[in-house]
């Protein structure tokens, strides 16, 4: 009885484990009628254990997040253009809510179109690219539709842009997902009816760890090379090992160790974060 | 100021051995040659201005004088206390004084019907009126006024140069211009301009220096078209082709496109309209491109563009007085601009 007692434990700690974070399905009842069950005599009374109520949401605190088009690029420009820029971001912020989602997250944008049927058109995709710095700060979203790849470049201030939806915020191995074209179809797809998927405001975001599978060659581009520095794609299933060290002679490693080229935005973002809390708090 | 020096040198020096002695002829020659004397003149004209100071002095004044300037341009007034002069009413064919501005960059606004358009921003730095130009003292025909942008430190610039905005009470200019204006449009030198002197919907012209692009072939410089890559191609790619007819004029005409040094010369982008105006920084936001570099001071002035003449009807004149315009609101928009934080756009 112990035993079969403790096998419930544990599959109720496997599940516990699987859950994720947000997991408030623990039962004690599960464990009372399993411990009752076998043998003949009356079962000796066991106290149920203690419902414990794992709600990370209000362990972790709310992940804090910069939009990254609010970081001005590393330029010679009067501080005041990003300034002035900033201002109207937010202000453009304070009508239409614009969240947090990154490359490789699932979004709904719906757009005033006059030339569409109803005058707006909603558009899901994987966000493949974010790009641009202020004002003119856009990001690509992919789909497959009939069969035919459709990528949409939409511009984050836009007036036109009713609606951002995020269906399922995720991150992927790489910050720009371009590859997707020369990528089995299968891995921008996304259901145009899709439901969005519940996430938490606090803690890490996902890591989606899914590696793709790649069209044979020619590609749009040799994602092999270091440059890219891609992660995200099975090498090993279209490129032979020889390839694979060819396309490493046009490694650099000396880059990384430019201090020329390295931009800290640690302190910029702090401020940055500072500036907008002052602002919304007015 | 020039003064005579002698320096005398040792004949034995092994560095000067191979050296010539200027000798001046009127220098007694006698001695001179037994000695080795040189007469060397130099001129000296000028003395840093630190040159007497002590280090605390300058310093201390290297602190100062950009406070000063700045404060002076913050309190937007006139230092020159006379009388103010005779303000005019605006009439057909009255031409204004413009501006001097720095160009901060570009971005993208969008209209009303949610088309995009991109704008630069001028911002208008610390402009002064420096000096007004009567019609004897310019050319005859008109009369100018020379508008100076962006303060500058007034060390290692010369007495003639520091003399003019002394005049004007104000501080040294980095960019000075010339705008020639009509008789009614003078306005007293040392007098602020500011963003607001343009209103949205008017049409300008910017002149700069536009970027230098170096020694340059036919097919960037001109747009030519080159030849092609390939089918039988020999050492022509990008080459300008023949330089014109052969054997009747028997030379190559004057002002024939060719190969050479690109950019780095004024021009002028014209009729590019004003979307938006910030009165508190004072940016003017201007439809497209304008020539020049980021940080470059541009000048900028009502049109000449014929068509676009009448869309500056009554406009503030001789300029905006700061002072004693009414009050302006931070943000003047054009009436197409959407104004961020308005709903999104969806017309029915």
């Amino acid at each position: 009885m112990a035993s079969t007692a403790r096998s419930v434990c544990t599959a109720i700690c496997s599940l516990r484990a699987f859950g994720g974070k947000n997991h408030r399905f623990l039962s004690t009842s599960l464990l009372r009628l399993a411990a009752g069950g076998e043998s003949d005599q009356p079962p000796k009374f066991m106290p149920p254990t203690k419902p414990v109520i794992l709600d990370s949401a209000h362990k972790l605190p709310v992940r804090r997040f910069l939009s990254p088009e609010f970081i001005p690029p590393r330029q010679r420009t009067n501080p005041l253009k990003f300034a002035l820029e900033r201002k109207d971001m937010v202000k453009r912020r304070t009508t239409l809510n614009i969240p947090e989602f990154y490359v490789g997250s699932i979004l709904a944008v719906t757009m005033w179109d006059p030339h569409a049927s109803e005058k707006t058109n909603r558009f899901v995709g994987i966000c493949i690219q974010r790009s641009g710095k202020g004002l003119g700060a856009t990001f690509v979203l992919r789909n497959i539709i009939d069969g035919q790849g459709v990528e949409i470049c939409f511009e984050l201030y836009n007036p036109r842009i009713q609606q951002v939806e995020v269906l399922k915020l995720e991150k992927r191995l790489d910050d720009n997902l371009l590859y997707l074209r020369d990528a089995l179809p299968e891995y921008s797809t996304v259901d145009i009816n899709m439901k969005p998927v519940p996430s938490s405001i606090s803690g890490e975001v996902a890591l989606n760890q899914l590696k793709v599978k790649m069209k044979p060659k020619p590609w749009s581009k040799r994602w092999e090379r270091p440059k890219y520095k891609v992660q995200g794609i099975r090498f090993d299933l279209c490129l032979s090992l020889e390839k694979m060290e060819e396309a490493q002679k046009w490694a650099q490693p000396w880059l990384e160790f430019d201090m020329l080229k390295e931009y800290d935005t640690t302190s910029l973002e702090e401020s940055l974060r500072q500036e907008l809390q002052e602002e919304a708090s007015k | 100021m020039a003064a005579w020096g002698c320096r005398f040198l040792r004949l034995g020096d092994p560095l000067l051995r191979g050296t010539r002695f200027i000798v001046s002829r009127s220098a007694p020659t006698g001695e001179s040659s037994v000695l080795g004397v040189q007469f060397v003149r130099t001129i000296k004209s000028t003395t840093w201005w630190d040159e007497h100071l002590s280090e605390e002095n300058s310093s201390f004044l290297r602190k100062v004088i950009p406070e000063e300037y700045s404060s002076q341009t913050a309190s937007m007034l006139n230092p020159l206390k006379d009388e103010p002069w005779p303000r005019h009413k605006w009439e057909e064919g009255s031409r204004r004084v413009g501006l001097v501005a720095l160009k901060m960059g570009m971005m993208p606004i969008w209209t009303k019907t949610g088309d995009k358009r991109v704008v630069t921003m001028l911002q208008v730095l610390d402009c002064h009126v420096i000096k007004h130009l009567s019609k004897e003292d310019f050319d005859g025909h008109t009369a100018a006024l020379i508008v100076g942008g962006k303060n500058v430190s007034p060390f290692y610039r010369s007495e003639e140069h520091m003399e003019m905005f002394r005049n004007a009470g104000v501080p040294p200019k980095q960019k000075l211009t010339t705008f020639k204006v009509s008789d009614n449009a003078i306005i007293k030198p040392g007098t602020p301009l500011y963003a607001a002197h343009f209103r949205p919907g008017h049409y300008i012209d910017v002149t700069a220096k536009t970027i230098g692009k170096g020694f340059q072939g036919v097919m960037k410089r001109y747009g030519f078209k080159g030849q092609p890559a390939s089918h039988g191609q020999t050492k022509t790619h990008r080459r300008p082709g023949a330089s014109g007819p052969g054997g009747d004029p028997a030379k190559v005409w004057k002002g024939k496109k060719m190969p050479g040094r690109m950019g780095n010369v004024y021009d002028t982008a014209f009729g590019l309209k004003v979307w938006r105006i910030n009165t508190k920084h004072n940016v003017i936001y201007v439809n497209g491109s304008v020539p020049g570099h980021r940080n470059c001071l541009v000048k900028v002035r009502d049109t000449i563009v014929p068509t676009r003449l009448g869309a500056a009807q009554n406009p503030p004149f001789p300029t905006f007085f700061a002072d004693e315009d009414e009050e302006l609101p931070e943000d003047l928009y054009d009436e197409d601009v959407f104004q961020f934080g308005e709903p999104s756009v969806s017309l029915a």
